[in-house]
């Protein structure tokens, strides 16, 4: 089939290849089905972007997208590309402006039922624990810049060791919290400012802190290793590395950009301003990337910290009664130089995972332990009316998509179409109906992130389900939404 | 043409085409886009003013590094830009430079914003100039 000028042609029913053609080195893969192309994919550029990024120098094997692809900021969202060391480029457009964004999941031991009258309080107090909206700040104190520069190099150990998580938090973090080349010298000043109140903090847009409950396991044993039980309470928290990535991300485009020309790369988009991974340029975007990874798996522990506070305080319950452990946190805006099979050898490439999860699979030695037996948890958020989804890696994640995954539902409204939609209804009342308890900066927000403005988190998962890359574990509903 | 800016569809961020009858004009049309996306129509005091000096590569380098700039003031000065008193682009071989007097004021308590702007992107912005006129779309992400 062809979109546009693009031509698809059908590798599997839920995978299509687009031809390398003109000066793409590879050719690009996407998973997604065909009712997906004609619905969502026929008017944006997201397909073009997948070419684009096919043009990368040292790009291995496809440029892949996964099914919630659409259109992003060089590479497209849910965009992965493996790039190899020696002549292989680094691109801020295959992470995003917001480094590590990411999702965590924390577990209970409280059954829905027996609190499901107190969710309306848990909520409120959540929204004061947890500053929220534009420029949110104040959660813990300012940081001083020696502070910052601790979280910058040590991630959510810096939260362990001030009080503000446990060892166990560390353990079921991807790469425990931290990526150890982290270099704070190559972090601007205006980036350390953007950082220094902001630790703790979810913003606005599409980030969320929300209470779950479990609605549906999918498949009993993994659910077991997992600790997920049927009408189980689980949080969820969905948010990056707010200022401080935006404005490494900012600076390093600036230098990537004078890069491109000096390495004489001729790029089909500026936003795929790049430099070779191992050029100065290349070495210090990755140096301040990471700064900026460990900063974000430190807010998530710290808002996580801020969120167990408050059910403890609430239910008046012990740490061991409440339960309250990391699940997993996983990161879906990152680069990260990690080992894969080439045919009968291995060899370190860097992966772009621009809207990506990592689904690593069983045995692998990245992922905790307990995990070894069943494989890496994929979280997948959907919308705040619907639903979300545990899922796991596989073994064919490693042999096709460099062990990545999808990593959530994608918009299909815009925010002026979707506040024209909610004109005249009470969605707040509408969560109500369907037992979900919301509260948000402003009316606008709600507007704007109402569950008809995203596409159906079932339709992505399941192309991953049945190409075998992640696999449903469970399904989760929510029951209390805090946005910014 | 005169300066104006229009918000066009776009499903994850916001975008808008900007004109002007000079590079000058452009900008300040830029600045009123970033405005009302982050504060919506309203009104708000200009009881301070503040310099810039900004330079750049090129004239689309040198407009996302002055709205981006506007970003900063917000988020770490909680300073909230609500006019340009004056502006001026130099455009010439050697790069851009952009020099300008804003009037705005220290963010309060009041000021109820409605969305924190990640960044100001390079994505598609290429300044067209046709019979003296300026044009180019500009994508916010949030």
């Amino acid at each position: 089939m062809n979109v546009g000028e693009i031509e698809l042609i059908k590798v599997r029913d839920n995978l299509w290849e687009i031809p390398a053609t003109g000066k793409m080195k590879v050719p690009g893969r996407v998973y997604i089905s065909r009712d997906m192309i004609e619905k969502g994919l026929k008017d944006d550029e997201a397909l073009k972007q997948v070419v684009n990024v096919a043009h990368l120098p040292g790009i291995e094997k496809y440029s892949l997208a996964m099914p919630d692809i659409h259109w992003g900021y060089g590479f497209p969202i849910g965009g992965v590309a493996a790039t190899n060391l020696d002549e292989g480029v680094i691109s801020p457009g295959g992470v995003g402006y917001d480094i590590n964004c990411g999702v965590r999941l924390a577990t209970t031991n409280i059954e829905y039922e027996r609190v499901k009258n107190r969710i309306d309080d848990l909520v409120s107090k959540l929204f004061q624990a947890v500053p929220t909206g534009v420029g949110a700040s104040g959660a813990i104190k300012k940081l001083s810049t020696n502070d910052l520069k601790k979280v910058l190099t040590k991630g959510s150990v810096w939260a362990l060791e001030n009080d503000l998580g446990s060892s166990s938090d560390i353990d079921f973090t991807e790469e425990s919290g931290t990526l150890k080349n982290a270099d704070t010298e190559v972090v601007s000043k205006r980036a350390f400012e953007r950082g220094a109140d902001q630790v703790g903090t979810l913003g606005s847009g599409n980030h969320f802190l929300e209470i779950d409950v479990v609605e549906e396991i999918h498949d009993a044993k993994v659910a077991e290793v997992f600790g997920l039980f049927q009408g189980q309470i689980v949080i969820q928290i969905h948010t990056g590395s707010r200022g401080l990535g935006y404005q490494v991300c900012d600076d390093y485009l600036k230098v990537l950009l004078l890069a491109s020309n000096k390495y004489g790369f001729k790029l089909p988009d500026k936003q795929l301003a790049c430099a070779p991974i191992n050029s100065k340029e290349g070495q210090d975007y990755l140096a301040a990337m990471q700064a900026a990874a460990n900063f974000a798996w430190n807010n998530r522990q710290v808002i996580m910290y801020l969120a167990k506070k408050v059910f403890q305080n609430t239910f008046a319950m012990t740490e061991s009664e409440l339960g309250f452990k990391l699940l997993y946190d996983v990161c879906h805006n990152i680069a990260k130089i990690e080992k894969h099979k080439f045919g009968k050898e291995e060899k370190e490439v860097c992966v772009h995972r621009k809207g990506a999860t990592r689904a690593f699979p069983p045995g692998s030695k990245l992922i905790p332990t307990k995990y070894q037996g069943v494989g890496q948890p994929v979280l997948i958020p959907g919308d705040m009316g619907r639903y979300s989804y545990i899922l796991v890696g596989t073994d064919k994640a490693m042999e096709e998509t460099f062990g990545s995954s999808c990593h959530g539902a994608g918009r299909n409204l815009s925010r002026t179409k979707a506040l024209k939609s909610a004109k005249g209804r009470d969605l707040v009342g509408e969560l109500k109906q369907k037992g979900i308890v919301i509260q948000a900066k402003g009316y606008k927000t709600i507007a704007e992130e109402m569950s008809d403005a995203y596409k159906d988190v079932s339709d992505v998962v399941d192309v991953m389900h049945k190409e075998g890359i992640t696999r449903k574990i469970a399904k989760i509903k929510p029951v209390g939404v805090i946005k910014g | 043409m005169t300066k104006s800016y229009k918000f066009v569809d776009h499903t994850a961020d916001i975008a808008a085409e900007l004109t002007g009858s000079s590079l000058d004009e452009l900008f300040v049309a830029g600045a009123e886009a970033w405005f009302v996306s982050i504060a919506g129509e309203i009104k708000i005091e200009d009881d301070d003013m503040l310099e810039l000096e900004l330079t750049a590569g090129s004239k689309e380098e040198l407009l996302v590094t002055f709205l981006n700039e506007l970003n900063y003031l917000l988020i770490t000065k909680k300073w909230l830009y609500s006019s340009i008193q004056s502006i001026k682009i130099f455009d010439d071989s050697e790069g851009c430079e952009l020099s300008a007097e804003l009037k705005g004021t220290k963010l309060k308590d009041y000021h109820q914003l409605k969305h924190e702007i990640k960044s100001v992107t390079y994505h598609q912005v290429e300044i067209i100039e046709k019979n003296g006129d300026y044009s180019t779309l500009i994508v916010f992400d949030i």
